[in-house]
């Protein structure tokens, strides 16, 4: 009778309770997480309430929050929010066997893990432009003239402002300026979304686009719609609309090709850190890998996961992409400064 | 409510030094963009309003509520939604089957803000003809006025107190949009202060840049008093003699349906095309609306409540006072919800990431939307009916019960319409406020938008559209039966 009753109480303690729950504040759309989040719960019995937002929103409300914070982990978008919130201390160490799982990407601290890959990339209207004139070095890119104004870019959006990071950490701070001011005297169009952008590429008003290769593939191939694929699932998304779009590889390891990651960490203030943690393992366990890559057509943090065709395989992104150094992301006020001092952002 | 968001933003601005850019050459050009763009938009919907207005209180324009319906539904469109719709119209995948051309830049921007604030001050206007007491034109006409001397002298001075109320708010929200300028392309002073807080993640330069937005309107503020005060106008107890249209009905009404298609009706097809690909289940979108309604339904109510005696005290006492209802809606959405979010955490933090809370933001974010046309229909009752209401013997209550109320009913509808409209459209305030899991049709509408996956967008956008659509419906079609 007693250890019915110790049974119960424990089953339904707070700690217990508790325990049956993670709070998430995700930078990345609705769209591309929900599915994840109900298979997670599927799994593990485990309720998942998500708070969405932009990496810098949640950022502010984290630090408005400060120990009273009810989130438990920070899924961001970008590397440069994911550093932001490691040089704020947020963080608190993961344990080696969340970190060792992905195959490259883990911060030296330990304190997050790369979640899925983006490349930023050249996107081109293949029914205006011949491929073959196109560069094999994005620092060549100013040199085409005869795209002048034709050529749209993002100088607000955070992926952009992580490459000039690169480049500036890569090629050093003149050869960021001078590729800057030469693209400027292009006459770019500037957006301040990809979706707009490319829906722009395709309707013929710009001929070349600077972005990230999946927003192309969302627009060609769709998003991450309907449920969940299963493991055994093989199937590929099939194209739909027959948009003019196409993805121009820059030579292997140039920075045009620039790896981002996505990631997350849990938080310091979180009140479910072990719930937190079997999230993040969820999310780099292949069945959400494969979803990732699938369904949002970003590529694979962990080793041996198929990829669709079209993209080809994440060893292949990741011998294009050209080798950072971590802290590159992490100096956004110097990107800032100079996209400031040329009057672009 | 409205004092914390500011005190925050003070505190927030002293928290580090104002950005160099601040007064720079980029932001004067930014604040430029934005009063061009205002004093374009407030322009071309006060046309675009007025003949509206008049056609439904003034002629004999049949299905007269219909029309009203239709003149309103813009505002049940998110305007993001509408430049979406705008650009994939353009574009060789067009929903349509048909490529329109591409708008942008300051004519597109132009066109889109137009088409989605007209309602504004259609609506406002709309109140006002219908409390113009006709008598008074009677009289002018006859003293020998010609008619465009009547409707300058007379009708236009009477109008003055819609056309600033209205008129504020569509600049108000020319000023706080981004979707729309983002967009299609065309930055005002709204992108300077998302750039440093989603861009640069510098809330500090974020609030100077909306202290530099308040100072913007600060003007606005003093000209919507000039104009928008009591006038000496009686107001009217009986229907205005309506203009019989005769031939001109049939062009009337084809000025209603090329608005309607300008406006609501082409991001309708593209949604109505897309939900057609769309392959999402009912459940969903039942349980985003019921949310939706549930923050937005009893927001209305708490706005409506708190802004009968602002405009009251306006009107009557001191002119000016119901203003600081302007004050939340003046600043960003995302630095007011930072805002209501820190007083929280420090006054009740039992309220933090409550629904009530999120409620209690949205009253006092669109308390405007309530104060503006209670405010114009205040000014068109004569003070010499309560009086006569106190003379006999009735508290101030009973007066403002019986006698008040029935005559703002149109004002409260109007009031009612908006506040309930934007809500249900919010999204900042809901990111950041509500409990995490509250997800509305907003956030659901949006966050497929943003991921170019409009199909899947589609049927809770259509979900938005009818809930919105619907409760204006109620209100306008099924006003006035016993008339």
């Amino acid at each position: 009778m007693v250890r019915i009753l110790l049974l119960l109480l424990l089953t339904f303690s707070p700690a217990a309770l508790a325990a049956r729950e993670v709070v998430v504040y995700t930078g990345r759309s609705k769209a591309l997480v929900e599915p994840l989040i109900q298979r997670f719960t599927a799994e593990t019995g485990i309720r998942v309430r998500v708070r969405y937002g932009r990496d810098a929103q949640l950022l502010a409300l984290l630090k408005a929050e400060g120990g009273r914070s009810p989130a438990d982990l920070f899924w961001a978008n970008a590397p440069g929010a994911l550093l932001l919130a490691e040089r704020r201390g947020l963080f608190a160490q993961l344990p080696k066997k969340v970190l060792a799982r992905p195959s490259a990407f883990v911060p030296e601290k330990g304190d997050f893990v790369p979640l899925t890959l983006r490349l930023r990339t050249l996107a081109y209207n293949p029914q205006r432009v011949d491929p073959g004139i196109l560069p094999r070095s994005i620092l060549d890119l100013p040199r085409l003239a005869a795209f002048r104004g034709r050529i749209g870019w993002t100088p607000g959006y955070s992926s952009f402002q992580d490459f000039v990071s690169a480049l500036r950490a890569e090629r050093g701070e003149a050869a960021a300026y001078d590729w800057l001011r030469g693209m400027k005297a292009l006459a770019p169009r500037a957006y301040t979304g990809n979706v707009a952008m490319l829906l722009d590429l395709a309707s013929g008003r710009i001929d070349l686009a600077l972005t990230n290769h999946y927003y192309v593939y969302q627009l060609k191939y769709g998003g991450p719609e309907g449920d969940f694929e299963g493991e055994d699932e093989e199937e590929e998304s099939p194209p739909r609309g027959e948009l003019p779009l196409a993805l121009h590889p820059f030579a292997p390891g140039d920075p045009g090709n620039l790896a981002l990651f996505t990631g997350a960490g849990v938080l310091k203030t979180a009140r479910h850190p072990d719930a937190a943690q079997r999230l993040l393992a969820f999310l780099l366990a292949p069945e959400a890998q494969r979803f990732a890559a699938q369904r949002i057509h970003e590529y694979p943090v962990v080793a041996g996961v198929r990829t669709p065709a079209y993209m080809g395989p994440a060893s292949r992104a990741l011998t294009l992409a050209p080798r950072v150094n971590f802290a590159a992301f992490g100096d956004l006020e110097g990107t800032l400064r100079l996209l400031r001092s040329l009057d672009l952002f | 409510m409205l004092a914390l968001p500011l005190l925050h933003l003070a505190a927030t601005a002293a928290d580090g030094s104002p950005p160099n850019a601040l007064f720079g050459e980029a932001n004067l050009r930014l604040l430029v963009h934005t009063l061009a763009l205002a004093g374009g938009v407030l322009a071309g919907a006060l046309t675009l309003a007025a003949p509206l207005a008049w056609l439904v209180t003034r002629t004999d324009l049949p299905a007269r509520r219909l029309a009203t319906l239709v003149g309103l539904l813009p505002l049940a469109v998110p305007g993001y939604l509408t430049a979406y719709a705008l650009l994939a119209l353009a574009g060789p995948a067009s929903p349509l089957g048909v490529r329109l051309p591409r708008l942008e830049g300051y004519p597109g921007a132009w066109l889109a803000l137009v088409l989605y604030t007209y309602p504004y001050l259609f609506l406002a206007l709309r109140a006002g003809f219908a409390r113009l007491d006709p008598a008074l034109e009677e009289a002018a006409r006859m003293l020998g006025h010609r008619p465009g001397s009547i409707f300058l002298r007379v009708v236009l001075p009477g109008l003055f107190p819609a056309i600033a109320g209205g008129g504020l708010l569509v600049v108000l929200h020319v000023f706080a949009d981004f979707g729309v300028v983002s967009l299609m392309r065309y930055p005002t002073y709204s992108y300077a202060i998302y750039r440093e807080l989603a861009g640069a993640y510098d809330t500090a330069a974020a609030a100077w840049l909306a202290m530099g937005l308040l100072t913007l309107v600060a003007p606005v503020l003093w000209l919507e008093a000039r104009l928008g005060g009591p006038s000496s106008v009686h107001p009217s107890h009986r229907n205005p003699p309506r203009v019989r249209l005769g031939r001109a009905r049939g062009l009337a009404q084809t000025l209603f349906l090329l608005v309607f298609a300008a406006g609501p009706g082409l991001p309708l097809v593209a949604l109505l095309a897309w939900a057609g690909q769309a392959r999402s289940a009912l459940g969903p979108v039942a349980g985003a609306l019921l949310r939706a309604l549930e923050a937005s339904l009893p927001a209305t109510g708490l706005a409506l409540l708190l802004a009968l005696p602002l405009a009251y005290l306006g009107v009557r006492y001191r002119a000016g006072l119901e203003r600081i209802a302007y004050l939340g809606f003046s600043i960003p959405p995302l630095v007011f919800g930072l805002a209501v979010a820190t007083a929280s955490l420090r006054f009740a933090p039992w309220l933090y990431q409550s629904v009530p809370l999120l409620v209690l933001a949205y009253a006092a974010y669109f308390l405007p939307e309530a104060v503006a046309p209670l405010k114009a229909g205040l000014a068109r009752i004569p003070t010499r009916l309560e009086e006569a209401s106190r003379t006999l013997g009735r508290g101030p209550l009973e007066t403002g019960l019986r006698v008040l109320l029935p005559l703002l009913k149109p004002s409260l509808q109007t009031a009612l319409v908006l506040v309930f409209l934007s809500g249900l459209k919010e999204l900042p305030l809901t990111l950041l406020l509500a409990p995490p899991g509250f997800d509305t049709l907003a956030l659901e509408v949006f966050t497929r938008a943003e991921e170019a996956q409009f199909a899947a967008a589609a049927p809770y956008a259509l979900a938005l559209f009818l809930a919105g659509g619907g409760m204006a419906g109620v209100l306008f079609l099924l006003e006035g039966k016993k008339r």
